[in-house]
This record gives structure tokens, C-alpha cells and sequence, in this order.
């Protein structure tokens, strides 16, 4: 892109968009960038928009010319100006502040604190609290200190242990099932010999 | 009537129970122990892999004794009935479900039409524990989708929490700060009608020495996501409000509270310079630095963030960030275990190296090139990337005397090597550095002999390569430097004198 007047339009047709003309030693090019013929014979193409400032409400903008240092840099009113695309380049990078700095870009990986949080139980439901029916008593024991039974859930695989004097009152049929599968006869060395009757 | 006879005696005697002695017969009950027999096989035994998602809790008992049913009918008609402590049993009941670590059924219970009774409980100010499980419901369906929230919303939910702010019950006033939490870490819009309700004054009213940590820790979260989000970033007055509380709050010791914290000022410190103005005029820097020391990683990661979204900003932030002592940790944090931690330091360090020669000066005083040239060699992707960048903005803003350490260090060795990633931008970011590095060199005259030790390094070979690449700007950048710097005949045998100021490796 380069500065003031109006652009000639480019011998080799390319109506739309302007294209670069190379007379020197420039091989660059970009899409956006036009070279046009000056009163001078040297061309001055910008090659980066730095700043910008406002001078008596004008807006002027700090170009980097392509092929000079940085020493050489010059203020430019706005009107002058036919770089868009630099410009824009330049406005954008204001939002993120300076020349070379960048914004954290996106989240921190997934290590972020979590944005809602759901609060869960203290203690697990279960037994009868969580709310299924009894199918059958799979065992009992009493290593706890009462008797408890482990309760074989319908519709679920995970059984678990339930207090006996809960189940005798829900459940008192699977109880008693429970009992009667398990139900021997023993015969004692008492006066009575009697065959045992086992079931 | 039984008749006795001899021969009936003995006919007796032969019946089960009939004629022995009771006493002996209720002990044979008694000490005999239920027996586990496994000799059947089940078929429960083989269908243990199944799993439990399949609970349905709708097929609960029907209650008796008083005892919860689990079902949504029992639930509706406990908390729609008028009788408090039917409604108290329900809503514990639902709340229970939703606190299921397994699918809790929020969807049915908004569908249940449940909402609007849960919320009208949130004010009966003299039934604290029916207060109590219908926040506590309502904290579980606000922490699901939008939809869930919005619902939770819609139904006068946050009128109600800000009220509950004030309730002289501790343990209600946590959970209702955990639900506005939730209410606000939906996002942008959410957030700011809290603000809006002046929650932010309710919530830092409770900010004291003796609350419990407990406590601290949801207050600390729920500001935390009143900091959050953008597009638009929280207002600028509320941010003052609540940063005074926050710079309280990163002086406790507790890694929960201390994490939060950071988290808070890492989403204010993620925005434009005048947002990091606000942050750092606090004095909070040195803490942050001190933070990014911290053995937890829960805590250090968020420290380190807010420090990385300070260096971005204006040569004055950071330079506040140099002055408490940044460049003394950055080192261990460059050779830490976790490649995100290295990225997140090779990316501070790249936004410091952007800086003008005097910070570029104190990074090479500080020793931090060692460890970014280590990070160039051996890191992960994403960090060779970062680190990729901060030699690039180091040899942009290093004066030629800066730019000689640089090669000295041997970044731009690591770099050359880098040259075979298929990321065309970090090729494009290397190519500039190398490009900045010749620039350096033509000053001093010692273009050739950085020809040659980049020729040496492999580093021609790799550009010309690059002159096929695929991507236009890689190929077009390649060439130009082909063509400035290597074209001029063949390179001649250098002889390597030890100039002071020259690239003597």
C-alpha cells in the first residue's frame, strides 16, 4: 500500500483488486498492496502501521516504510492513507495493547475452576432409602453387633445390607421365605433316636 | 382331645416336635445360626457387569412409618400439600435425589412443576429446615445446563437467594451464596442482573476473620464467577467493589480460598490495559508473585495466569510484575513438570521479551535465557511454541548487543531446529526472528559469519527447503531471506576472530 494519490489502474487488467507493479528490487507481494508511480521515482510502501495519534482533531497514523529503518518512520493524516487493511491490522492489535504482546488466548487448559458446582450428598442413600423393592435376602450376619440382612434388590445388581428388624416389617414375607429356605432338622444323641428329617 | 395310651406314647414320640422337651427345643432355635449356602448359582452371580444407571425410583416402597419415598408422585404431593412437615419430607427427598452422584433426575423435577413451590420456601424465614433442603434443591438444578439455570431463574429464584443473604442461620446463607454462584457462573448476562440486585455488598458483608473456612471457601468461588466471563466484562464498579475483599481474601492461608482468588483476578486481569490498571493498583503484585512460588498447583496455576495477563499489558504493568521479583521465579516455573505450567511461563516470558532493551536487559541479567533455550529444545509443542515467540520479540526489541547474547545462548540454534514443525505460523514467527538476528548482525557488519553458523547449524538447508513449503508467506519469507543474505556467490571461509562485540561461537 502506498501513500496520496489516487491509484493508477494496473496495466495487466486486474480490475477488481490493484495489483503490485514491480520496478525495483522488491519481489513481495500481497494481495492487498498497491505500488503506484509518484512524482518522485523512488515508491514508498507501507510496510506497518504503529501508532496513532489525533493532531487538531485529525487523526494521524505512524507508518513503517518498507525498506527503510525505523528511523524513517513519519506521521500520515488518515485521509492520506489507502492501507485498510493495515490500519485495521494495527486498530485490532490496540485492543490487545502493544506491539509483540498477546492475550492469553482461550482457557487454561480445562484447569479453571468449575463455573457451577452441584452439592452432593454426605452420606450415600441406602438400604431402603434408596427406594427399590425387595427381591430376595441373599445372606445375613450379625458381625455388626445387630442382625442384618443383605437384600437383593429388584432391578439392581449392587445389594446391600439392611437392619432384619427394618426388613421383618417391610418386607416380612421375603423374610420369612428367607428363613424357610434355610429351615434343617437336626436329631439330637437324646433317648430318642430318631432318623433325621432333613428338607 | 388327645387321648394317652401306651401305644400313643410312643406314636408321639415319634412327631416332630410334639413330646420333647420345650426348653431344649427353644434352644436348638436359639443357638442354631442361619447358614449362607452358596451352592446354587444365581443368576444375579452372573449379571454383575450391569450398570446401576437403570435404578428406578419411581418403584420405591410406598412410604410407611413415616419413613422418605423416593417417588416423584409421594415427592409432588408432599410439597404441593399444605402441612409443613409433609412439604419438608418431600423437598428432602427430592433434594436427596439430586444429590445423586448418578444422573440426578433435575429435568423430572422441573417438569414436576416443583420450582416455584421449592422457591416460595426459600422465604419462610421461621422454617429453616425446609429453607434449607428447598436452596439446597434448587443449588443442584442451577448447576446444570443454561436450561436448568434459566429455569431455576425464571421461577424467582434469585430474588429470593439475596434475601436468604441475610438469614441469621450460617448454614443457609452458604447455601444460598452456592446457588447465586451458580446462578452466575452461566455467564455474562446472569452475572451482571445480580450485580445489578446489589448481591456483591450482601455477599462482602460476611467476609470476616472468624467465619469458618467452609464458608470462605463458597463466598471466595461465588465472587470468583461475579469476576468471570466477558463480552461484556463484569462493571467496572463492581469490580472495584469487590476487589478490596479479594485482596483480603489472597491473604489467608487456605489453598481452596487462595485458588479462587487468583482465579477472580486472572479474569480481571484478562482485558484491556485500563482493567489491569484497576488490578495492579492494588498493590496485589508482589502477592501474586509470591503465589506462583506456592506448592499447590491449584494455586500457582491461577497466579501464574494473572501475572501472565499482567505482562501483557502496558511497559509499566510490567515492569510492576519485574519489580516484586517475577523474573526469579519464572525459572523454576520454565522447567516445571507440567507442560501447561511451562507454556503458561514461556508465554509471560514471551509478553516480557516485548518489552523495550532496559526489561529485555533485566531478562538476560535474571538468567532466564538458559531455560527458554532448554524450553526450545525439550519442551512440549505448545511451549516451544510460546517460547518460540519470546525470541522473536527479543531480537525485535533487543539492541544488537542483546540480540548477540541471544544467539550466544544458543536460541537461535533451538530455533533453526524448530524449522521442521508443520504449524506455518511458528515457521513465519522463526523466519522473523532469524530475519531480526541478520539485521542485528548487518550493524556490526558480521553478516557473513552469522550466514556461516547458521549454514553450520543446518539452518540453510532448512530455508531453502522452506522455499517449497506449501503455505504462500512461508515460502515468500524463505526466499526473501535467501535471497538478502545467502545469494551473494559462494560463502567463503570465515576466519573466526574473538571480537568483543562480534558473534564469536
Amino acid at each position: 500500500m502506498s501513500m496520496s494519490q489516487p491509484t493508477e489502474p494496473a496495466t495487466d487488467g486486474a480490475a477488481a483488486t490493484e495489483e503490485a507493479k514491480i520496478t525495483t528490487a522488491e519481489t513481495e507481494k500481497k494481495a492487498d498492496e498497491v505500488v503506484e508511480e509518484e512524482e518522485e521515482e523512488e515508491e514508498y510502501v507501507v510496510e506497518k502501521v504503529l501508532n496513532r495519534r489525533v493532531v487538531k482533531g485529525k487523526v494521524e497514523y505512524l507508518l513503517k516504510w518498507k525498506g527503510f529503518s525505523n528511523e524513517d518512520n513519519t506521521w500520515e493524516p488518515e485521509e492520506n492513507l489507502d492501507c485498510p487493511d493495515l490500519i485495521a491490522e494495527y486498530l485490532q492489535k490496540q485492543k490487545s495493547a502493544h506491539e509483540g504482546k498477546r492475550k492469553a488466548v482461550g482457557d487454561a487448559d480445562g484447569d479453571e475452576s468449575k463455573s457451577k458446582k452441584k452439592k452432593d450428598d454426605n452420606e450415600k442413600l441406602r438400604g431402603f432409602a434408596r427406594g427399590l423393592e425387595p427381591e430376595r435376602i441373599i445372606g445375613a450376619t450379625d458381625s455388626t453387633g445387630e442382625l442384618m440382612f443383605l437384600m437383593k434388590w429388584k432391578h439392581s445388581d449392587e445389594a446391600d445390607l439392611v437392619p432384619a428388624k427394618e426388613a421383618n416389617v417391610k418386607c416380612p414375607q421375603v423374610v420369612i421365605s428367607f428363613y424357610e429356605e434355610r429351615l434343617t432338622w437336626h436329631s439330637y444323641p437324646s433317648e430318642d433316636e430318631k432318623k433325621e428329617e432333613k428338607n | 382331645m388327645p387321648t394317652t395310651s401306651i401305644g400313643g406314647d410312643e406314636r408321639i414320640s415319634k412327631f416332630k416336635n410334639k413330646g420333647k422337651d420345650l426348653a431344649k427345643l427353644r434352644e436348638k432355635r436359639i443357638t442354631e445360626c442361619v447358614e449362607l449356602r452358596k451352592a446354587q448359582k444365581e443368576n444375579f452371580f452372573k449379571r454383575r457387569n450391569i450398570s446401576l444407571s437403570s435404578l428406578p425410583e419411581d418403584e420405591a416402597l410406598s412410604p410407611e412409618n413415616g419413613t422418605v419415598s423416593f417417588r416423584i408422585e409421594d415427592i409432588i404431593r408432599d410439597v404441593n400439600c399444605d402441612d409443613r412437615q409433609a412439604q419438608t419430607r418431600g423437598c428432602q427427598a427430592a433434594r436427596k435425589l439430586l444429590s445423586k452422584d448418578h444422573d440426578p433426575p433435575m429435568k423430572k423435577i422441573v417438569d414436576a412443576g416443583l420450582l416455584s413451590r421449592f422457591v416460595s420456601f426459600l422465604s419462610l424465614d421461621d422454617e429453616p429446615t425446609l429453607q434449607f433442603e428447598a436452596a439446597w434443591a434448587l443449588t443442584n438444578i442451577a448447576s446444570g445446563t443454561s436450561w436448568h439455570t434459566q429455569q431455576v431463574v425464571n421461577h424467582g429464584a434469585i430474588p429470593a437467594f439475596i434475601n436468604l443473604l441475610t438469614s441469621p442461620m450460617l448454614h443457609i446463607v452458604e447455601q444460598a451464596v452456592w446457588a447465586l454462584g451458580n446462578i452466575a457462573g452461566d455467564g455474562a448476562a446472569y452475572r451482571d442482573v445480580l450485580i445489578e440486585c446489589n448481591v456483591i455488598p450482601a455477599l462482602l458483608a460476611h467476609i470476616s476473620p472468624d467465619a469458618p473456612v467452609g464458608f470462605l471457601r463458597n463466598l471466595t468461588w461465588t465472587l470468583s464467577n461475579l469476576c468471570r466471563n466477558k463480552n461484556p466484562c463484569p462493571p467496572m464498579s463492581a469490580v472495584n467493589q469487590m476487589l478490596p475483599s479479594l485482596m483480603q481474601l489472597l491473604h489467608l492461608s487456605d489453598k481452596d480460598i487462595l485458588s479462587d482468588a487468583c482465579w477472580a483476578i486472572s479474569y480481571l486481569s484478562d482485558g484491556s490495559d485500563d482493567r489491569i490498571d484497576v488490578v495492579v493498583k492494588t498493590g496485589i503484585v508482589p502477592r501474586l508473585v509470591e503465589l506462583m512460588n506456592n506448592k499447590e498447583l491449584c494455586v500457582m496455576t491461577p497466579a501464574l495466569r494473572s501475572i501472565g495477563n499482567i505482562v501483557s499489558g502496558s511497559d509499566l504493568h510490567t515492569q510492576m510484575a519485574i519489580d516484586a521479583g517475577v523474573l526469579s521465579v519464572l525459572p523454576n516455573l520454565l522447567r516445571h513438570p507440567k507442560p501447561t505450567v511451562q507454556k503458561e511461563a514461556a508465554w509471560a516470558l514471551s509478553n516480557i521479551a516485548a518489552g523495550p532493551c532496559k526489561q529485555i536487559q533485566q531478562l538476560i541479567t535474571c538468567g532466564l535465557l538458559p531455560p527458554l533455550v532448554e524450553v526450545l529444545k525439550n519442551g512440549d509443542l505448545k511451549s516451544q511454541r510460546e517460547a518460540v515467540w519470546a525470541v522473536t520479540n527479543f531480537t525485535s526489541g533487543g539492541n544488537v548487543e542483546q540480540v548477540v547474547q541471544l544467539v550466544k545462548s544458543g536460541a537461535l540454534e533451538a530455533i533453526i531446529n524448530l524449522l521442521k514443525v508443520k504449524d506455518a505460523k511458528i515457521i513465519l514467527v522463526i523466519l522473523e526472528a532469524v530475519n531480526n538476528m541478520f539485521l542485528a548482525a548487518e550493524k556490526l557488519g558480521e553478516t557473513e559469519r552469522l550466514c556461516l553458523f547458521v549454514e553450520q547449524l543446518g539452518g540453510l538447508e532448512q530455508i531453502e527447503m522452506l522455499q517449497n513449503h506449501a503455505n504462500e508467506m512461508v515460502y515468500q519469507a524463505a526466499h526473501n531471506l535467501i535471497e538478502k543474505y545467502f545469494s551473494d556467490g559462494d560463502l567463503e571461509e570465515v576466519q573466526v576472530d574473538a571480537m568483543q562485540n562480534g558473534f564469536v561461537f
